[in-house]
């Protein structure tokens, strides 16, 4: 019951169209068992004087004075019959196109729509191969399960139900005979096709391991080159390609096993039929037209019967890709249950005692964090790697929650303000900025489309990388991402800083981003803060003693801590990490060699 | 996103020089490919004869109203049965053959290939790229060329066949039944065409999908950040809703396609019912005989629809096949010459007993590079670096120092000028003999998946897992290897992932230091690794480097106080070439390079 509920959860509101797209195809196979007794109908209808099989209102309609009338009445009727045929066939081919279309177009929307507002910390977690597998092989296979295979299955079993009802009809000894060795067939595909899912994956390992030898040999082309040797990669390739070509030769003897034997038991099916046939007709117990017409029916069930075994093994793939579709849609979104409340921010911020640990960690990232920011105030940070600079940004975004403590902007509590109203009025340069595959220009004005190009140019030169552009070939119609231009760490940090020139923020956060620009653009950047962005309150991580020093509070972290709190000359008093920094990096020249080395 | 992209097709037209190629692939099994395509014709033929022998039964024995000729019928019928079971076998297993020895026979050729590419081919060449060529590309090849060959053979016979049979058995019902085959073909050919090119779209949308996907994924975080979720959705549901209207017109289009089929056999059956009755009726054809003809009306679409399939496959797969051979033919540039190969041998083939040892000394005589967009990277360079000595280049990027590197390795080919080793043009002598006297340190050091053990093996493939050990104790990895579980049989993981940066490192020094090499490149790693792991590469470098030719990509200059030289770099002209105590008194570059990074390291020793 589970299974049926999960299968039909995505086809919500669309069902009916389903329902009728599996009842034409039922209704068509009636049609379609029709078809072999036109020729009974000839036969002993108008060359003997036995009964036509055809159902009483199609016969009625084909009784004709002579011969040639009734031969061209047929004929006619034959044609039109097939008409109408058609027309089902195809309507049925539209509905459910459009029904399985439609299925698959709302399930990757929401796949989409719900992955993307999962958590910072499942994305963090997941891995995006395996992701990517979901929402798209597993995506397919549902839509593959419900708008070909599911439906092949309908129509092999009412194709058998009206073949055997017509094959009744007629004669039910010959009936018998004609499907005694069909459920045999059946069975044997379907233990086949079930036992050879072993070898299938036997063959898919196989075939991995060579497609990994062959990639790593490939990215590790320099070290063979080098040590000469590539005979031993030859030899260890050659091993797996070996294996690779064996163990699919091996499955596809299996397979001609297996359609050479079922052909030989789908003749002999055939052969019962004809023998039995022949018996009774020579006895005159049964009609010539009848037995012809035995013979076509058994010719629509006997073939396909093969691929219902193997729909049937097979269909364990859909519930395995519909139980992994489920995984993802299980997760809680983290914009459910979110209060609405939207607030204008100015920049008062509080830490009150906060502690922060991922749920899966024993040992907290941060420590009874406190201090109070005011509107417009600049706040650096700075500590070792590992310190937890970011985290406590990532805290005041709400990417992560805090376990103890408090966090007050504007004086509420941060849990009670909208995710979405924290994030959209405080802007945050991430130290590893993720650009989207679209042109340069694209990029820079992401959050607001309708932008003037001048704007977006102005921007990109406070930021330093308006000349990196202007070299590239297509300059700002540069394509960013794997199928474009790749662009350096430090571009698309100097790329991100841009984006967020365009905005009008209330808060910035540099998640030590300018850092990696040279002492120069830091230097323009935090000007152009002055003049762009001059009431905004603003949060620095930074390496760079001469970027924190003019910072209306620092505060130094240590593993996790609040080790030092106040201004440069303050800090400068007292011994700490602050003094020896200064003492190293003041003496320091340009970091010329930084690039280059 | 490049790999989930299908390429565009390069060619529309038929092009028969690539096919050639790939047909000779065929020659080694020509033998089981006549044989298949042998069988192939007989399944034709029995396919045609079936309904006569049911005509047989139908004519002969119920007219003669006895069960004289049933024995026969049943003795044919198992013949028939028992030959079809051997037909259908022999046909698959050997269309299998065919297929999985020919798709081993591409990739064996494309693979020794790749080996034999030199190493700026990597430089240009994705290797996503050769993967899809290793794999689908193959895959498809020997697919169409083993089953569509055969299919082609079989229909093609088929339909000759049933054409025959039909005018033999009668002229008039034949001819009758046979006009429509035009209409047929042009149906067949039409939608098959068309339903493939617009599923080459479907494709094509398919993979913006998956990118779209891929993105939102790997973005996350900035989106987060930048709210850009609603944005987001929405470009994603005007691809997805292009892709639904694409499917659907698609899938309406080719819905027309079988019930068009349908019709045209229906018509055709419909002319049989009217004109085969009328000769049943006037006695010139038997009831039999008019059973063959509705069999045969049904038999013959099958064949045709086939026919279109295949052609259309064909098509299709003529972009794999041109890729593969832009591959199999890609020039190996940089190769022996012939008379290097008689005295040297092949890489595959190596005269090893004519190699002689290498000593070391390296010199650059009068060197120009250039990349093939021109830019010149060296120009008259001239070097020389004594045997067993220790070079250290230190420059920016671009400076040339890789370029060196590469030349002395023979990855790249120097543009004009020579390079000797041992006094002798590098020319002279084989890659491969030259190779085997190098040893790698790499910057980011590749592992193959595997253990340890056999990664340090890779150096040397003949050493004893002692002399393994050894190595990696010589370079103080021996270490760090004891605290894992399994020790030295603990995998690594692919490309090592399982171990850091460091680890990695320590590893590739013992498995140079195992290759015993004349010549050692080090290229020495940017990232930062901890200080105690730090000191044990340095200690690794001194171990590897002494009594060696040397060449160190140096990133820490603390790393190499203790090369025997030292050269400052720029724009491809040394410009300082010393030692560190010359270099360090000399009011230079060198010095203000060390003065600042010694700065700098400290601040961030500090900091870390």
């Amino acid at each position: 019951m589970k299974k049926l509920r999960q299968f039909t959860r995505f086809m919500k509101g669309q069902i009916h169209w389903y329902l009728l797209s599996l009842f034409l195809i039922f209704i068509l196979q009636y049609f379609r068992t029709l078809v072999p007794l036109f020729t009974q109908h000839v036969i002993d209808v108008i060359f003997g004087n036995g009964e036509s099989s055809l159902p009483d209102f199609i016969a009625n309609l084909l009784v004709g004075d002579t011969i040639t009338q009734a031969l061209i009445l047929v004929a006619v009727f034959s044609i039109l019959f097939t008409l109408v045929r058609m027309g089902l066939i195809f309507a049925r081919n539209v509905i459910n196109a459009m029904f399985t279309e439609g299925v698959a177009f709302r399930l990757r929307n929401k796949l989409y729509d719900h992955l993307q507002n999962l958590s910072t910390d499942y994305h963090s977690h997941a891995e995006t191969g395996d992701l990517i597998q979901r929402v798209t092989t597993d995506v397919e296979t549902y839509k593959t399960f419900i708008g070909e295979q599911l439906v092949e299955v309908v129509r092999m079993v009412s194709l058998l139900a009206f073949a055997i009802y017509q094959m009744a009809v007629m004669d039910i000894p010959m009936m018998l005979v004609s499907t005694a060795i069909a459920p045999v067939v059946f069975f044997v595909s379907f233990l086949y096709f079930n036992k050879v899912k072993n070898v299938f994956t036997e063959v898919e390992e196989s075939e991995g391991t060579m497609t990994t030898t062959v990639q790593e040999s490939m990215t590790g082309v320099r070290v063979v080159k080098a040590f000469n040797n590539e005979i031993y990669e030859v030899n260890k390739f050659e091993n797996h390609s070996v294996d690779f070509r064996d163990k699919s030769y091996k499955l596809i003897t299996l397979m001609a096993y297996f359609w050479a034997g079922t052909d030989v038991l789908i003749f002999g099916q055939y052969m019962a039929t004809a023998v039995y046939g022949i018996v009774r007709v020579t006895e005159g117990t049964l009609a010539t037209g009848e037995f012809i017409a035995f013979l076509a029916l058994l010719g629509l069930i006997v073939w396909p019967i093969r691929q219902l075994g193997r729909i049937i093994a097979d269909s364990g793939k859909t519930s395995v890709s519909l139980d992994r579709m489920e995984e993802i849609l299980e997760q809680i979104s983290e914009y459910d249950n979110e209060p609405d409340t939207h607030i204008d921010i100015k920049g008062d911020i509080v830490f009150k005692n906060v502690s922060f640990k991922f749920s899966d960690d024993t040992k907290h990232l941060l420590k009874d964090i406190s201090f109070t920011v005011k509107p417009g105030e600049t706040v650096a940070l700075i500590g070792r790697t590992g310190s937890g600079k970011s985290t406590l940004l990532k805290l005041l975004l709400r990417l992560y929650e805090i376990d103890q403590g408090e966090i007050l902007v504007e004086g509420r509590p941060i849990q009670s303000i909208h995710k979405k109203s924290l994030r959209s009025q405080m802007g945050m340069v991430l130290q590893e900025p993720f650009l989207y595959s679209r042109s340069v220009f694209d990029n820079i004005r992401i959050m607001n489309r309708a932008i003037e190009p001048a704007k977006v140019e102005a921007a990109a030169s406070i930021a330093s990388v308006h000349q990196d552009i202007k070299q590239f070939e297509k300059g700002y119609d540069t394509l960013v991402g794997e199928r474009g231009v790749t662009l350096s760490g430090g571009q698309k940090q100097r790329l991100a800083i841009a984006r967020m020139l365009l905005e009008d923020k209330p808060v910035l956060m540099f998640d030590d981003s300018l850092s990696a620009v040279d002492t120069e653009t830091d230097r323009k950047i935090r000007e152009a803060l002055d003049t762009t962005w001059k009431n905004a309150t603003v949060f620095i991580i930074t390496h760079r003693i001469t970027t924190a020093m003019e910072a209306d509070k620092i505060i130094v972290l240590d593993q996790g801590q609040i080790i030092q709190q106040g201004t440069h000359d303050e800090l400068l008093g007292q011994e700490g990490l602050y003094q020896r920094l200064w003492a190293i990096q003041t003496d320091r020249q340009e970091e010329t060699f930084k690039e280059g080395l | 996103m490049n790999h989930f992209e299908e390429e565009d097709f390069t060619a529309s037209k038929f092009d028969v020089s690539v096919w050639r190629q790939l047909l000779a692939f065929l020659k080694p099994l020509r033998k089981e490919l006549f044989l298949a395509l042998s069988i192939a014709s007989l399944l034709a033929v029995s396919d045609v004869g079936y309904p006569l022998l049911n005509r047989y039964g139908i004519d002969t024995i119920i007219a003669s109203g006895d069960f004289t000729g049933l024995p026969l019928f049943i003795g044919i019928y198992v013949g028939y049965m028992i030959g079809i079971g051997l037909l259908v076998f022999g046909f698959i297993h050997l269309a299998g053959k065919v297929q999985t020895h020919l798709a081993y026979f591409i990739r064996e050729k494309a693979f020794l290939k790749l080996h034999q590419l030199p190493y700026s081919y990597y430089d240009q060449t994705p290797v996503g790229w050769i993967m899809a060529r290793m794999t689908s590309d193959s895959r498809k090849l020997s697919d169409i060329l083993a089953w569509g060959l055969i299919d082609l053979t079989w229909g093609l016979l088929m339909m000759v066949g049933l054409s025959i049979a039909m005018l033999v058995v009668n002229v008039k019902l034949g001819l009758i039944v046979l006009t429509a085959l035009p209409l047929l073909v042009f149906l067949s050919f039409y939608f098959r065409i068309k339903i493939l090119k617009a599923y080459r779209a479907i494709r094509k949308q398919n993979s913006k999908i998956t990118g779209s996907y891929n993105e939102m994924l790997g973005g996350a975080k900035t989106t987060k950040t930048l709210v850009l979720e609603e944005q987001n959705f929405q470009d994603f549901e005007k691809l997805t809703s292009s892709m639904r209207r694409h499917s659907v017109r698609v899938a309406i289009f080719s819905g027309l396609y079988l019930p068009s089929i349908i019709f045209v056999s229906s018509l055709s059956t419909a002319l049989v019912f009217y004109f085969g009755g009328l000769d049943v009726a006037s006695g010139v054809i038997t009831i039999g005989t008019l059973y063959v003809f509705i069999a045969y009306v049904g038999q013959f679409f099958d064949p045709v629809m086939n026919l279109a399939n295949i052609l259309a496959r064909f098509q299709e797969a003529q972009a794999s096949a041109e890729r593969i051979i832009s591959l199999i033919d890609a020039p190996i540039e940089i190769e022996d010459t012939d008379e290097v190969k008689a005295v040297y041998g092949t890489l595959y083939q190596p005269l090893k007993e004519n190699w002689e040892s290498l000593k070391g000394q390296i010199t650059f005589e009068d060197v120009t590079f250039k990349y093939q967009n021109g830019e010149t990277v060296l120009s008259h360079f001239n070097l020389d670096v004594k045997k067993g000595t220790s070079v250290a280049l230190v420059g920016q990027t671009g400076a040339g120092k890789s370029t060196i590197v590469n030349l002395v390795c023979r990855f790249y080919e120097a543009t004009s000028g020579r390079i000797l080793i041992d006094g002798k043009d590098i020319k002279d002598r084989s890659v491969s003999w030259l190779h085997s006297n190098l040893g790698y340190v790499l910057q980011d050091p590749h592992l193959f998946s595997g253990t340890i053990l056999e990664n340090i093996r890779y150096g040397r493939l003949n050493a004893t897992d002692e002399e393994c050990m050894h190595a990696a104790t010589l370079v103080d990895a021996d270490h760090f290897i004891k605290t894992f579980d399994k020790g030295y049989l603990s995998e690594v993981g692919e490309g090592g992932s399982l171990l850091s940066v460091g680890q990695k490192q320590l590893i590739s020094f013992a498995r140079a230091l195992l290759a015993d090499p004349k010549i050692l490149i080090l290229d020495e790693a940017t990232s930062s690794v901890d200080m105690e792991t730090e000191q044990s590469i340095q200690k690794a470098i001194d171990v590897v480097m002494k009594d060696r030719t040397t060449f160190i990509i140096a990133h820490r200059l603390s790393t190499i106080t203790k090369a025997n030289r030292i050269l400052v770099l720029e724009n491809g002209k040394i410009i300082e070439d010393g030692t560190h105590q010359i270099l360090i008194n000399q009011n230079g570059h060198y010095q203000t390079l060390f003065k600042n990074q010694f700065k700098r390291r400290q601040s961030e020793a500090l900091m870390s």
